[in-house]
């Protein structure tokens, strides 16, 4: 299982070469290679025994393939503290550190797979795979009952994405291509846009409903029908835009070719881990990221008491901060190359993804466990994802960048972020705002 | 009174050649005219007596010449059941089957005087006669003080234009035209959306002044006071709009010209004038005697159906209300002529939000009824994003099915919201906030 040639990272035109299928990279798959690092086999390519070698190569494309494998080493810790209870707030950082390079490698094994499987289903197990940290962190709060940390962990998602991601690449982009003009095809914006429009209405008429009916007791069964209704009809809107991305308009999702690629000929890229030998490895990460996500979720509280923040801004703001490191990283990186599709590509497709198919999903699932969870996310945190989602569409809606977009977008998270620090609810408190009390 | 040539379905440039007078179609007449059916004369032609062939010819041109005639058999049964008390259910389910073939009909005959009077007055009268079905359904709930089936039946009038209309047509289209591009001019959506948010902020003040002000400050006055005021902006704004449309801007609106079919077709008009006006003065006394029954029964029909009158009054009224210039825009937007569609959808939302809702607020302002802006929470709320989403929809000046999709799935959603509330009408609907509102179900 030698690779034929490494990733290279200075191209960014990555075409495969096995059999006939054209396989064009997604943006989150391109978003990725660039945390990559040449898998140097020197060292491994001594050792006699074959299969020994191919095992040592396999692990060292995989846990050694990404600059974020410094992080590793906090699983085991995060194990052993857990075990002889170092102190849970302990737990909880040494678990999210450890979550960051695992979803990276989860990417990377997707797209190892994805390049077997063509580029139809490639992008589908992209497109459901991209935020396996969030939807495991999610469906963990789900099983243990904290609908709140739930709610909030994917709210915050799709805020950290549409104003932190998005706010920061734009900025970065902007000062280093301050003479050039900055330019993205605004027709992928603009289908994001509408489905988190629609994801939005989704989430105002429970709130409203709320609210204008004259008690709270009548509207809470009418409001959980309401949202398991709205969550089938989210996940019919995300099966079409998976149907609209990949099959009839591919041609306006498709990543920015680089001029003069000579480079083409020359890089040709295999999938450096086996097709049964990635999926074995996807399975593993997945179960590592089960474990730390269960510590995170079971810890939360205690992290929160100790460090005195509220449990609300740790579900908000710093795990989406976690769990979207690497697509963060990545994204700056092609903004700083002024490759702007692939930026939003990244983002806006992860937020989308988020609103429409991990959020329903979670009602489904809920429904399906008789938990009561529905779409109702408090007066406070809907208003925010509107104002979010309202001028993240101003910004994108004229098709060019730069950095006072950038700079806006990232100051707007800031004020949130401080809005969310200030407040000081308690997680049991009931949360219907009833300000006649 | 026979007719040069029928209305030729396949051709989108109907230039008129009566005198000198280039009567320019506007997007609502050649929305109906899809719906017509080519007049066999021959049937006709054949009675001796030539009073009598004129006039059968005028009731086949009228009756018969159009595919919803199917319809027509409704109207006395609904009569009939209205007289002999079938059960109130029934005479809702039969008025409100046989107001949609009416509402179209109405449209074709303002259409004929329209040939009569020239393009500015023909455009006028269609921009007043366009909604005519909801003004007079909306008039007669205001005369039974029934405020909220007037709110809600306008506001879902809007929400199933902006969204059920546009929608399906914009998705039909995206499918039925996968390979070309679907574009529009963006000029005539962006004064139809200007026109709404405007409307947006007179219903959403009124609503956010109730929820500002302290319970102990009586806000139903000066609610009420403030709605007055804002409907008589409304008007302005609305002359304004039918003044830019039909005089200085008139070449932002012009429906789309096919090419190569203009010398080909000539139409005149199948009907004369009084002959034309006698009809919908007569159509028209239906439509209102159909209302009357529809207001009349509406909470019956609620309770034997077990859906909330809210329900009623914001979906199925304005579908039933609305069935003709969907089946338009439909057919439109599947020949990949967009601005037509548009023209239609947005044309009939902007004419309900601008001139419907205010000029029912001065109507009840006159008869000494109690009718303002506040629509309540839900309902504003529903209406904003609506707009605020079909304004965002329409903002760049092309299609594909993925934007009607949404659209539509969109009023789905608000549709099954307004059917899990069930809210009885009569209820106070007061707020947590401890504001014991009086406006909000106003039935004085």
């Amino acid at each position: 299982m030698d690779s034929q040639e490494p990733w290279n990272l200075e191209n960014d035109t990555l075409k495969r070469s096995s059999k006939e299928i054209p396989h064009r990279p997604t943006p989150h798959i391109m978003s990725t290679s660039l945390l990559r690092k040449k898998s140097d086999l020197a060292i491994v390519s001594k050792v006699r025994c074959r299969l020994l070698r191919q095992v040592l190569a396999n692990l060292q494309e995989v846990l050694l393939g990404t600059k974020l494998s410094l992080l590793f080493p906090a699983i085991p810790l995060a194990i052993i503290a857990e075990h002889y209870n170092f102190g849970r707030p302990w737990i909880f950082a040494l678990s999210l550190l450890g979550l960051t390079p695992l979803a990276e490698r989860v990417s990377f094994l997707t797209e190892q797979i994805a390049s077997y499987t063509g580029p139809t289903v490639g992008g589908l197990l992209n497109a459901t795979c991209g935020n396996a940290t969030e939807l495991i962190i999610a469906l963990f709060a789900l099983r243990q009952k904290k609908i709140d940390v739930l709610k909030y962990s994917l709210l915050g998602s799709i805020l950290s994405n549409l104003l932190l991601v998005l706010g920061t690449s734009l900025f970065s982009g902007g000062l280093a291509n301050m003479r050039k003009e900055q330019k993205y095809d605004r027709k992928q914006a603009d289908v994001n846009a509408l489905l988190l429009l629609l994801g939005l209405l989704c989430h105002m008429l429970p709130l409203m409903f709320r609210y204008s009916a004259s008690s709270g007791a009548l509207t809470a069964d009418p409001i959980l029908q309401l949202s398991r209704v709205s969550s089938i009809i989210m996940l019919i809107a995300y099966v079409a835009y998976l149907f609209f991305q990949l099959k009839t308009h591919r041609q306006l999702f498709e990543a920015q070719e680089e001029q003069g690629a000579v480079d083409d000929v020359n890089s040709q890229e295999e999938a450096v881990v086996g097709f049964w030998s990635g999926f074995a490895w996807l399975a593993g990460m997945t179960a590592f990221i089960a474990l730390l996500s269960e510590y995170v979720v079971g810890t939360i509280e205690s992290a929160s008491k100790s460090w005195g923040m509220s449990v609300n801004f740790i579900s908000i703001i710093l795990l989406p901060i976690v769990g979207n490191a690497a697509e963060h990283a990545a994204a700056i990186i092609f903004a700083l190359k002024n490759k702007l599709d692939i930026t939003l590509g990244v983002v806006l497709g992860s937020a989308t993804q988020i609103s429409m198919f991990v959020i329903p999903l979670n009602v489904i699932v809920a429904w399906i466990m008789g938990i009561h969870m529905d779409l109702d996310f408090n007066l406070l945190e809907t208003g925010s994802l509107a104002l979010s989602i309202i001028i993240t569409t101003f910004t994108l809606q004229d098709g060019t960048s730069h950095y006072m977009k950038g700079l806006v977008l990232l100051l707007c998270y800031i004020v949130m972020a401080a809005c969310f620090f200030v407040l000081e609810k308690p997680l049991d408190q009931p949360s219907d705002l009833n300000l006649a009390a | 009174m026979a007719s040069q040539e029928p209305w030729n379905l396949e051709n989108g440039n109907l230039k008129g050649s009566s005198k000198e007078i280039r009567h320019v179609r506007t997007v609502h007449n050649m929305s109906s005219s899809s719906l017509r059916k080519k007049s066999d004369r021959s049937l006709v032609s054949k009675v001796p007596c030539r009073l009598l062939r004129q006039f059968l010819a005028n009731l086949q041109e009228v009756i018969l010449g159009t595919k919803l005639s199917v319809l027509f058999p409704a109207i006395p049964l609904a009569i009939i059941a209205e007289c002999y008390n079938f059960g109130r259910p029934w005479i809702f389910g039969l008025s409100l089957l046989g107001l949609t073939p009416l509402a179209e009909r109405v449209s074709f005959l303002t259409e004929q005087i329209a040939y009569y009077t020239g393009p500015t007055v023909g455009g006028l009268l269609n921009a007043t006669c366009g909604n005519a079905t909801e003004l007079i359904i909306a008039l007669f709930a205001l005369y039974q003080k029934k405020v909220d089936v007037v709110k809600y039946s306008l506001l879902g009038s809007i929400l199933s234009n902006l969204l059920l209309v546009l929608g399906t047509s914009l998705f039909c289209g995206g499918l039925a035209n996968l390979k070309k591009e679907q574009k529009y001019e963006r000029k005539q959506a962006d004064v139809n959306s200007l026109l709404l948010l405007l409307g947006l902020l007179c219903h959403m003040l009124p609503l956010m002044f109730r929820y500002a002000v302290s319970p102990s400050t009586l806000t139903a006055d000066p609610t009420l006071q403030l709605s007055r005021a804002s409907s008589i902006v409304m008007l302005i704004t609305y002359a304004a709009y039918i003044f830019f449309q039909l005089k200085t801007h008139r070449q932002l609106f012009e429906a789309q010209e096919e090419d190569g079919d203009d010398a080909g077709s000539e139409e005149e008009a199948v009907l004369g004038f009084w002959s034309a006006f006698a009809w919908l003065a007569g159509m028209t006394a239906i439509i209102a005697l159909l209302s009357e029954y529809v207001v009349g029964t509406i909470e019956a029909a609620s309770d034997s159906w077990g859906i909330s009158v809210s329900f009623i009054s914001i979906i199925l009224l304005p579908i039933v209300g609305n069935a003709a210039e969907h089946a338009g825009a439909v057919i439109f937007a599947f020949k990949n002529k967009l601005d037509i569609t548009l023209g239609i959808a947005l044309g009939s939302a902007t004419q309900i939000a601008m001139f419907v809702v205010p000029l029912n607020v001065i109507v009840a302002w006159i008869m000494g009824t109690r009718m303002d802006l506040d629509f309540n929470l839900l309902e504003t709320g529903s209406l904003a994003l609506a707009i605020l989403i079909t304004a965002f929809t329409l903002q760049d000046g092309t299609s594909h099915y993925m934007k009607g999709l949404i659209l539509l799935l969109c009023y789905f959603v608000i549709g099954a919201c307004f059917f899990v509330l069930r809210t009885p009408l009569n209820q106070p609907n007061a707020f947590n906030l401890g504001v014991q509102s009086s406006s909000g179900f106003s039935s004085a």
